[in-house]
């Protein structure tokens, strides 16, 4: 027995330690589960008794409180209950059980038994171990705070390394109530029991869980209720000084004298203002209306200072009433009045769409004049205008019309332009796509889809030569040289350029012609090849050959092979130079050739969007690009950029530039042609859109008239007379001046290409119908 | 990068206010902001941009400048009209508390305009501060007189008091008198609506419109609170105006008002105006009914005798009777007129003349004596012959107190207005028997004649007015029907239709033709009525016997061959389409003549032609022109920018419009004139 007391003695005071700090827990072990395991020691009977009134106070107290007893054992505490338990069982052995068998009886009749064990101390002495005093209602120090931990404002964390978390008041070491397991918590995240709040109570160390009262607490608070149950916010008032009048006075005292009695201070009062009235020093009152009543209002010079003060900028004064026209007469003359059908037209229109509110009526005297019936109305309406009317100055143009119009010469002065097509030139299968008069005025040259280069004797419309130098492409484009020194036709078909001598002039032009051509092949062959960053031989841009006997015999002197399909030729003004354009070559795609050294340069290593033509500025080292939407202007020997032009089409198709080098007129897919005046702005002068498809070609004359040709794809050309004047402060006058028809329109495409007589205003247009028209 | 602008605290937004923050600003009720408004001649403006001026998502319709608003704030009226709004709440306080007593002593204080005519407060400082001179007060007079004379001639009603209109009347009279005396009256127009009116004071034109004597028809839809309200206004105006132009004239204001006579209907005659420090100023005394006033009664029987001749032509003789003296008066007049510059030729600029003759025009009426028979509005014929320097008009008895002389036999009489068609005197004598005894001696039998006396109608007066020259009175003989009425203040404007100049003179080339043309004439209508339609007759007479007339010939000549030349030249350019037409009309023609000579019959066509030649040849030109200007014009619009295209597009549209209106009234005129039925015109 001894060594089970004595182990029990030490039981108790390590056991005690979750007793005393949590009195609810050991609520948990008076559950009939646990009971029978672990109710060896004393201090469980007394738990359990303890238990017992606890239920009794339950019983007492709601239910609620109870279920919250209930619930709470289901945490950690249980579990390192049993783990104490575990390490009490490794110890105590079998010998626990038998000591709770023993003990269990006893806890039924606990009253009888003294409040001490008797155990043996170190020495072998008794010792007297009491029993923890069960704070319960009876008990003195019922009124003893919980314990709670001593430690003051230490944090927690300093104990994490102890058993304990602190100290209690009697200094015992408050013991760290235990943890869950994972599986607890698991089990615990499931079913969150009421009251939970997952935060961990600082003085306790335990889960701070709510109370059902607090719960309540904060339901009612959410709920806009009053925290307190029964508390009455509004409660009746109690009178402390009543509101009731009282019937008897409370005093007694008897009324003054002075009540009954006249005052002589009012009688004095009195007599004064009698007198006064007797001397006449107050006149008796008397109503002042009468008196206003004659009051005549005052007239005087208001204006007698005036200073003119000039109105506020912002005033617009009231416009006068119109003054009346004759058809307001009582007498008008006859050819005023009405009709029959008009006097109907107004009386069955409404009064508010009347375009005058009055009828003119004729009255053969004055006598059978009417009042007018709408007199006050018409003056009311005034009056509001007068005030309520926004009142917006309106500028009122008096001017004839015709002086607005823009002045426009003459069409006789606009003359000469073409007007009917001369000269029919047939032969082309297919479409021309390209066509040009050769400097002298007199022959023409075309290129079409069957690959044919033409040259035609212009007046006449025969066909002087051919060559064919596409064997399936197309001739893109056919451009003679510049100058009369040589007579020197280019010719683009897929990637080859063909420089072209036509048998049509002298043989001392053929010859000179000839040398020019050739002169460049010494060069083409010294020329060394740039190398590749690895070293191999870089790909020459451009290949300059002969194109074969069969061709050379007709007159094709040198190919010129680039990598993509040519579009455009363009050749500079001295005829040393001519660039080409392959839109679908990306960095080579404009490339400018040299004839005297058979030599092919890149001039841009990369360009913003995709180049449609190019153009040599007529006198100046300029070099205009037209991108889709831009044209950009570089100058050659500095080499930069010096303009860009933003015409705002979509696609640009073609440019020209004027001989005089200031304008420019572009024409686009967007059926918009634009002219552009350099030295103004940046953005087009003129945007007309006379056509209804696309504009594929405009082209200036160049040759002294002032006139310019586009052709569009609706099968017309428009001419335009555009002057421009030298002097700076005129703007350029533009007339559109004729429109001619005549080519039909192939598979929707009409006009693929137009051109001026060098020197008469003549122009010539290829059509997508395989014909050649001059038209003068 | 600068600094945000704020929303709201600059531009559009803070310059404008709508009228509800203006009238919460002003904290007053939103009538008495009506009246703060029309009194200070404040009025809403059209902002820009009204989505940026107004704060709020809906749409404010009324926008006042914040600074007008501002202005008002330190408005002396503001303060009363507060005073006002105090008192009369704490009236109703008193009546809710059944201090009946109390509420009366109030009412005492508080002024009720409506009843009692009076204010509180005077505009004096507003006149002063919306007028700083007395031009300017001038300048804005128009309405003013309009309003006021509208009002002196309406009914009193619950909302338009007693008071007020009388005030009306007195303040107009007061200007007419001022307008008598200083002969400032100008021009004077008989409309439908009523009476216009128009002064020159001070180099200002002033032009009002007074009703005709009718009681006005006064609708549901207007507000006469807000009428009152510019009443008010304009009688502190007109008060100091008329204070203002008396003094300048040396006169005393307010002139002596007689109640007596004004009950008795004497209007004009109430006012007694009197010099300053002279005295009253002498009119001319009324005649007594005396015997002196009684016409021969030799003379009275041989007139009679003579109108009972002439009864049934009696129109031809009146005038005989009377031209004689007139031509003597108009020679009077005439002799230093400025002579009047008609153009003779059209196309030429019209010049301005001035457009007063050198005569006064105090003295136009200045010899006469005029007597308005009963049917004759009185009111605006005494005004306006005083104001034309007329010394004595008398009237009927019926017509109220103040005249010359109520005696219409009176011998002095030179000019009587009539306003009733002439009587047979055969019924007359019958109706006479019958209430013979009804008539006092001084009336005359109603289809009788006083000799020695013009009979006019009162259209007369007014265009002898308006023309600064006596008319010919046999046109406005009792009867007869009178001349059309015209406008002065229509201002002439070239191309524009004025019904006084003769109808060829005005319309355009071959507009005759075309017309006739176009409304295929009748064949009754007859060619002495259209001059216009002789013309080429006429030509072709003169180009037979060229030798007869040198001038007109060479005249006729002049212009063909303008014509030509405008045709060559119009050839030069045109589309040969014309020239073909005229080819196949050639060639038609040879080949209705090569027919007729195969046929033999003679190819008189071409004599009857000319006209009809004309008129093809007019509508063929007209076409071509017409044609030729179309596309010129359809070039030049291609190059306009768009904004000037619709500027031109409207004006073109405008002036369309007025040249239809004119053209119409020309086609209606021709009409008019091709039937017969053409008044005369003066």
């Amino acid at each position: 027995m001894a060594p089970t007391t004595a182990d029990r003695k030490r039981k108790a005071v390590t056991r005690d330690v979750p007793e005393v700090s949590d009195p609810e827990s050991e609520a948990e072990f008076g559950d009939g589960l646990l009971e029978g395991i672990l109710s060896q020691s004393e201090d469980e009977q007394v738990d359990s008794e303890e238990d017992d009134e606890e239920d009794d106070d339950e019983d007492e107290l709601d239910e609620i409180e109870a279920l919250d007893s209930d619930e709470i054992p289901s945490d950690g505490p249980e579990s390192e209950v049993e783990e104490s338990n575990g390490s009490l069982k490794k110890s105590n052995g079998v010998k626990a059980n038998s000591v709770e068998e023993l003990l269990s009886p006893s806890t039924l009749e606990e009253e009888e038994r003294p409040n001490y064990t008797i155990t043996t101390d170190a020495n072998g002495g008794e010792r007297y171990v009491y029993d923890e005093i069960d704070p319960v209602y009876d008990s003195d120090d019922s009124d003893a705070p919980a314990t709670t931990n001593t430690i003051g404002n230490i944090p927690l964390t300093f104990y994490d390394s102890y058993p304990h978390i602190g100290y209690d008041i009697n200094g015992k070491k408050i013991m760290r109530p235990a943890k869950g397991e994972a599986l607890d918590a698991l089990l615990d995240s499931i079913d969150v029991p009421k009251g939970w709040t997952g935060l961990t109570d600082p003085a306790t160390g335990k889960p701070l869980n709510l109370s059902q009262d607090e719960l309540e607490i904060l339901r009612r608070i959410q709920t806009n209720e009053l925290p307190e149950e029964g508390y009455d916010p509004y409660p009746a008032t109690v009178e402390y000084f009543t509101g009731i009048e009282e019937i008897m006075p409370l005093s007694a005292a008897p009324e003054p004298k002075r009540r009954f009695l006249p005052s002589k201070h009012e009688a004095k009062r009195i007599m004064k203002i009698v007198r006064a009235i007797r001397e006449g020093r107050i006149l008796p009152y008397r109503p002042p209306e009468e008196q206003e009543e004659q009051e005549e209002e005052i007239h005087y010079d208001i204006w007698q200072d005036e200073q003119p003060r000039p109105d506020n900028i912002m005033n617009i004064p009231a416009p006068k009433m119109a003054p009346p026209g004759y058809d307001l007469s009582y007498n008008p003359p006859p050819e005023y009045l009405p009709t029959k059908a008009e006097k109907q037209a107004w009386e069955s229109a409404d009064p508010e769409d009347r375009e005058k509110e009055y009828l003119p009526t004729r009255h053969d005297s004055l006598r059978k004049v009417p009042g007018y019936e709408k007199f006050i109305k018409e003056r009311f309406e005034r009056s509001l205008d007068l005030y309520l009317a926004p009142r917006v100055r309106k500028n009122r143009l008096n001017i004839d019309p015709a002086s607005l119009l823009p002045k426009l010469p003459r069409p006789e002065e606009l003359k000469p332009f073409p007007t009917v097509c001369s000269t029919l030139f047939r032969g082309h299968d297919g479409r021309v796509r390209s066509l040009a008069i050769d400097p002298s005025g007199i022959w023409l040259a075309s290129g079409g889809d069957d690959g044919t280069v033409r040259v035609w004797e212009l007046l006449t419309g025969r066909q002087i030569w051919s060559a064919k130098i596409g064997d399936d492409e197309a001739v893109n484009v056919v451009r003679w040289r510049p100058g009369k020194d040589a007579v020197i036709l280019s010719a683009a078909a897929g990637e080859d350029i063909y420089l072209l001598m036509p048998p049509l002039t002298d043989p001392e032009t053929e010859a000179a012609s000839r040398e020019l051509l050739d002169a460049g092949f010494g060069y083409a062959t010294n020329a060394t090849q740039a190398l590749t960053a690895n070293g191999a031989r870089k790909e020459p841009v451009a290949k300059w050959s002969r194109p074969g006997s069969r061709l050379e015999d007709e007159g094709v002197l040198i190919k010129i092979t680039v990598r993509t399909t040519v579009k455009v030729i363009s050749w500079h003004r001295r005829g040393d130079f001519f660039s080409t354009v392959s839109p679908t070559a990306q960095k080579s795609a404009v490339a400018i050739h040299t004839l005297s050294k058979h030599l092919t340069q890149i001039p841009f290593r990369r360009l913003p969007g995709i180049p449609q033509t190019v153009q040599f500025h007529p006198s100046r080292p300029l070099f205009f690009v037209a991108t889709q939407r831009t044209i950009r202007s570089y100058d050659l020997q500095k080499q930069e950029l010096v303009k860009i032009i933003q015409p705002g089409a979509r696609w640009i198709s073609s440019f020209d530039i004027h001989p005089g080098g200031d304008n420019l007129i572009v024409g686009s897919y967007d059926r918009r042609l634009l002219w552009h005046d350099l030295d103004l702005s940046t953005r087009p002068y003129k945007t007309m859109r006379f056509h209804s498809k696309a504009i594929r070609a405009v082209k200036y004359h160049k040759g002294g008239f002032p006139l310019f040709a586009d052709a569009s794809d609706d099968g017309s050309l428009q001419i335009f007379h555009g002057k421009v004047v030298s002097d700076m402060m005129e703007n350029a006058t533009i007339v559109p001046v004729k429109v001619l028809k005549g080519h039909k329109v192939k598979s929707a495409l009409g006009v693929m290409d137009v051109d001026w007589h060098p020197r008469e205003p003549w122009c010539v247009s290829a059509g997508a119908d395989g014909t050649c028209r001059l038209w003068m | 990068m600068g600094k945000i602008k704020k929303k709201g605290v600059s531009g559009q937004a803070k310059n404008f206010i709508t009228r509800t923050q203006a009238v919460r600003k002003l904290q007053i009720s939103l009538p008495d902001f009506r009246k703060l408004c029309i009194w200070k001649g404040i009025y809403p403006r059209e902002p820009r941009n009204k989505k940026k001026a107004s704060k709020s998502a809906t749409a404010s319709t009324t926008f006042y400048y914040t600074k007008d608003i501002q202005y008002l704030l330190h408005e002396p009226l503001l303060q009363k009209f507060r005073e006002q709004k105090a008192l009369e709440k704490k009236i109703s306080k008193a009546l809710g508390r059944g201090d009946a007593h109390d509420a009366q002593r109030l009412e005492r204080n508080a002024s009720r305009p409506e009843k009692t005519g009076k204010t509180k407060y005077t505009l004096d400082h507003v006149i002063r501060e919306r007028y700083p001179t007395f031009i300017d007060a001038l300048r804005d007079l128009d309405d003013c007189l309009s309003m006021l004379f509208l009002f002196a001639n309406l009914p009193s009603t619950p909302t338009v008091p007693a008071k007020m209109i009388a005030r009306c009347e007195r303040l107009c009279l007061e200007f007419q008198h001022y307008l008598i005396v200083s002969n400032s009256l100008r021009k004077s127009f008989l409309s439908i609506k009523g009476i216009y009116y128009q002064a020159t004071i001070q180099g200002q034109d002033i032009l009002w419109l007074v009703p005709y004597k009718f009681n006005q028809r006064v609708t549901g839809d207007v507000d006469f609170r807000i009428m009152g309200t510019f009443v008010e206004f304009y009688h502190t105006l007109l008060g100091f105006v008329n204070f203002r132009l008396y003094t300048s004239i040396g006169l005393v204001y307010p002139p002596k008002f007689d109640k007596t006579r004004d009950d008795q209907g004497a209007e004009l005659g109430a006012f007694a105006l009197e010099a300053n420090g002279v005295g009253a100023i002498e009119q001319p005394k009324q005649i007594e009914n005396g015997e002196s006033a009684k016409p021969d009664p030799k003379l009275q029987a041989e007139i009679d005798k003579l109108m009972s001749q002439l009864n049934e032509s009696e129109k031809e003789p009146e005038t005989s009777q009377t031209l004689p003296e007139e031509e003597g008066d108009e020679e009077e007049q005439t002799t230093d007129m400025i002579d009047k510059f008609e153009p003779a030729a059209p196309g030429g600029d019209i010049l301005p003349q001035p457009s007063y003759s050198a005569t006064d025009p105090s003295t136009l009426f200045s010899n006469f004596t005029f007597f308005l028979s009963r049917e004759t509005p009185r009111q605006p014929l005494e005004f306006i012959l005083r104001a034309f320097g007329c010394k004595r008009i008398g009237w009927d008895a019926v017509l109220g107190e103040g005249a010359y002389t109520h005696n219409e036999l009176d011998p002095s009489i030179t000019h009587q207005v009539v306003d009733r068609p002439p009587i047979q005197a055969t019924q007359e004598s019958n109706e006479e028997e019958e209430g013979g005894d009804n008539q006092t001696s001084q009336k005359l039998k109603a289809g009788a004649r006083v000799p020695g006396r013009i009979y006019i109608q009162p259209q007369w007066v007014w265009d002898s007015v308006n023309d600064e020259e006596l008319k010919r009175p046999d046109l406005y003989a009792p009867g007869a029907q009178l001349p059309p009425h015209l406008s002065p203040f229509v201002k002439k404007v070239r191309g524009q239709y004025d019904p006084s100049a003769p109808l060829n003179e005005q319309e355009r080339e071959d507009e005759e033709l075309e017309a006739d043309s176009d409304i295929e004439d009748d064949p009754d209508v007859s060619d002495e009525h259209d001059m216009a339609v002789q013309k080429p007759k006429l030509l072709t007479h003169e180009e037979v016997d060229a030798t007869a007339e040198g001038m007109d010939v060479a005249g006729s000549e002049e212009d063909e061959p303008s014509e030509n030349e405008d045709a060559g030249s119009f050839g030069g350019f045109s589309d040969a389409e014309e020239e073909d037409d005229e080819a196949t009309s050639t060639a038609l023609q040879r080949q209705r003549e090569l027919e007729a000579e195969l046929t033999g019959v003679a190819l008189e066509e071409k004599e009857i032609d000319p006209r009809a030649k004309a008129k093809v040849d007019a509508r063929k030109k007209a076409a071509k022109k017409a044609k030729e200007e179309d596309e010129e014009l359809e070039r030049a619009k291609m190059m306009m920018s768009r904004k000037k295209r619709k500027i031109m597009e409207k004006m073109v549209y405008s002036n369309k419009k007025k040249d239809a209106e004119a053209e119409l009234l020309r086609a209606k005129r021709r009409k008019i004139e091709k039937s017969g039925k053409g008044v005369p015109r003066v």
